[in-house]
């Protein structure tokens, strides 16, 4: 395996303002040339997520204190944000073969192994892997794995992998392959279950979970960014759902697994059905759609240990 | 019951006509309403100048300068200043958690008289500003010079100041109560047509008791209102199914909950007089009825393993098992009509094998109720449903009901938000 190359933590916005630059200067929607990924993962030292960090997403999310007795395991997807500019800047590169600007995320698979608790030193790894063909363009996984700050990320084992997640992106309009080459996709007719829940999602939905992740890309912030980006209207970002279906629900000594895979997007401001189903005393499924137009917009499960 | 527990006897009750929301009471506060319910009890019964052992209701939707609710209105009534008040609050069940928690203090003899009511008001319901903003003026509260408060405040923006009103949504799930209702009357395939029968049935009930004089020594006027301004004599099934159903749209066809067979948001205040014995004879007060038992009961609602307002169902299965009851001993039976199907969601399980065995522990079901035993003065359907006004509502009526009829017995069940919910017997003197 190649080894990591180490970077400082970077900022979102500075990255996503460069990305805007190299759409601007070339192309958004264009073929690319390169056919590979980055061999070399980045690796970032993050100092830990702090109190105010912890605070300002469970106030979002409207979930039990972080009071360090009875809840201090942070949420997956806290994990997640704080990883996530880590991936952006493997994004980021020059030899990475899909824009960054445009990307759509089409699934997540975590498996959270460890508590990770507010002050925790980390080290945050991201590669790529997998680049496919998709019937729309090209996509790809990103892979985040979380370490603890001393550990030896190139020579660690699996007992030392705090959190892992694998985020698979789609680079829409970037064919890399022949379309022939992608799975014609099957769709099934939906028919929403019994709703356990209702999300009503205001028109800063975007802007609230970007003001929490740092994650401002402009297609969650207003309609009129969206729309430079191919979308009707702002739409949340996924990580907004997984956070909302998992909230109260992952365990505090962790060793979970969990996924989402997103279908269509959710509009802002706009009202979401969620269900929520125990299969069986380990594993729930859950299913988020438009109430209205009972169009799927994501289906998610959670297997505690 | 034990030996050592005496009876808590029910005197007597009052309340204020019932009004929809943002109408006849719209000017009205809480503590208006309250103390008026209170003024109307303590003249009905002649408590002027007398210290009781305690007073406590409550409010549903409360401001936080009401935080001594009950107590500043017993301070606006004749009772003497020394009678003890406090706030009791538990949604819908707030009223009926009051009263039986005063009656058990009676029935252990730490007091000898009580009142047990509440109140609500949706036309005054507390406004509050955002969580931004309430942040921000503590902080700038919380400033020691000039310069930091002016740094707190410029983080003020236009979309702060938007004011903010509650609403019925349950805070876990987002759903309003009639959405989950819908659901609950969906899985036990609760029909329009009996939804609208009963609330055409407690329409009527309701305006028949009227006619007959039945609430001249239960209801004292307010503000202009002698009767419950929601009720409509005149209703019918036929013009109740021309309505469109407002709850559980999104079942399309399947969707039955209608404005007309769920209750309306009310304003009101009722007030309910409980003594021990010998507290009602030397007072030379009546005795209607005894408050026997009551029973709360909460389900695991958040994902759906249970409905939210089924928790009297369970209630109700151990409280009667306590007492070595069946629905067959009652000779009345109020079931608060949060929604029509509330009611029959509730019968329906307590009529299922599966739901008896499974769900309640028990060896048979527990049977069915007798429709023409059912609110037969008429329930929150016709009358309205101030939330925390509403048990002292049910208890005065169905003690009266039970006057003259010793030993006869009286069930009840209120639904609660939050998927809690409490049931009550009591047995008539």
């Amino acid at each position: 395996m190649t080894p990591a190359t180490p970077i400082e933590l970077p900022d979102l916005g500075s990255l996503y303002r460069r990305a805007a630059l190299e759409a601007a200067r070339s192309k958004l929607s264009a073929n690319g040339t390169l056919k590979a990924l980055p061999k070399a993962p980045v690796v970032a030292a993050h100092p830990g997520i702090t109190e105010d960090q912890a605070e300002q997403y469970r106030t979002l999310f409207a979930g039990e204190a972080f009071d360090g007795v009875y809840r201090s395991s942070l949420p997956s997807t806290l994990i997640h944000i704080a990883g996530f500019p880590v991936q952006m800047a493997l994004m980021s590169q020059d030899d990475f073969p899909l824009p960054l600007l445009g990307m759509v995320h089409l699934s997540n698979e975590v498996h959270h192994h460890k508590p990770i608790a507010v002050g925790t030193p980390l080290q945050m790894l991201a590669r790529a892997q997998n680049l496919a063909p998709h019937r729309r363009g090209t996509q790809t996984e990103l892979v985040i794995e979380v370490y603890p700050g001393d550990a030896a990320v190139d020579t660690a084992g699996a007992d030392q992998l705090l959190y892992s997640s694998i985020s698979t992106y789609l680079g829409m309009g970037t064919y890399l392959f022949s379309e022939d080459e992608a799975a014609s996709p099957q769709r099934e007719e939906f028919v929403p279950p019994q709703k356990t829940g209702l999300w009503t999602l205001g028109a800063d939905a975007g802007r609230q979970y970007a003001a929490v992740s740092g994650d401002y890309n402009p297609i969650h912030l207003t309609g009129l960014t969206a729309k430079l980006l191919g979308q009707k209207q702002a739409i949340v970002h996924g990580m907004y759902s997984a956070a909302r279906m998992l909230e109260g629900r992952e365990p505090e000594t962790a060793g979970h697994r969990w996924s989402i895979t997103f279908e269509a997007p959710i509009a802002l401001p706009g009202k979401v059905a969620f269900a929520a189903e125990h299969i069986d005393e380990k594993t729930q499924r859950f299913v988020g759609w438009n109430p209205r137009k009972r169009r799927r917009h994501f289906t998610g499960e959670l297997v505690l240990p | 019951m034990a030996e050592t527990v005496r009876d808590a006897v029910i005197i007597g009750g009052n309340r204020i006509p019932f009004a929809r929301a943002h109408g006849a009471y719209a000017k009205a506060s809480n503590q208006d309403m309250l103390t008026s319910a209170l003024n109307g009890l303590v003249a009905r019964f002649g408590l002027q100048g007398q210290q009781l052992g305690a007073v406590a209701g409550g409010a549903v939707m409360k401001h936080s300068k009401n935080f001594n609710l009950v107590r500043e209105s017993v301070l606006g009534t004749p009772l003497d200043p020394k009678t003890p008040a406090y706030d009791v609050q538990m949604a819908c069940a707030t009223g009926t958690e009051a009263i039986g928690s005063l009656a058990n203090k009676i029935k252990l003899g730490q007091i000898d008289s009580a009142i047990g009511g509440g109140v609500d008001s949706i036309s005054d319901a507390p406004i509050v500003v955002t969580d931004e903003l309430r942040s921000i003026l503590m902080e700038a509260n919380r400033a020691k010079t000039m310069g930091q408060r002016l740094k707190a405040l410029a983080k003020i923006r236009p979309g702060h100041l938007a004011p903010q009103a509650p609403d019925t949504g349950e805070p876990r799930t987002g759903l309003s109560m009639g959405e989950h209702m819908a659901v609950t009357a969906h899985q036990w395939e609760i029909s329009r047509q009996e939804q609208d029968e009963l609330a055409v049935a407690s329409h009527q009930n309701l305006a028949a008791a009227y006619d007959e004089g039945f609430f001249d020594d239960l209801v004292t006027p307010f503000k202009g209102l002698s009767r419950d301004n929601n009720m409509r004599a005149d209703s019918s099934i036929e013009k109740l199914a021309k309505l469109s159903p407002v709850f559980g749209r999104d079942l399309g066809d399947a969707a039955t909950m209608t404005a007309a067979n769920s209750t309306p948001l009310t304003d009101g205040a009722s007030a309910v007089l409980l003594g021990s014995e010998e507290w009602a004879d030397s007072h030379d007060l009546p005795k209607l009825a005894n408050f026997v038992d009551y029973e709360q009961g909460a389900v695991d609602f958040v994902d759906g393993a249970e409905g939210l307002l089924m928790a009297p169902a369970y209630a109700a299965a151990r409280m009667l098992k306590r007492n070595g009851l069946t629905f067959q001993d009652f000779e009345y039976f109020e079931i608060h009509e949060a929604f029509a199907s509330t009611v029959l969601a509730q019968m329906k399980a307590w009529e299922s094998e599966e739901f008896c065995k499974n769900k309640l522990g028990l060896d048979a079901p527990l049977g069915s109720i007798d429709r023409s035993r059912l609110n037969v003065t008429g329930s929150s359907l016709a009358a309205g449903h101030p939330f925390a006004a509403t048990g002292g509502r049910i208890i005065a009526a169905l003690a009266k009901l039970l006057h003259g009829k010793p030993g006869k017995l009286g069930f009840i069940s209120v639904c609660a938000a939050g998927g809690q919910g409490i049931t009550a017997i009591i047995e008539g003197r």
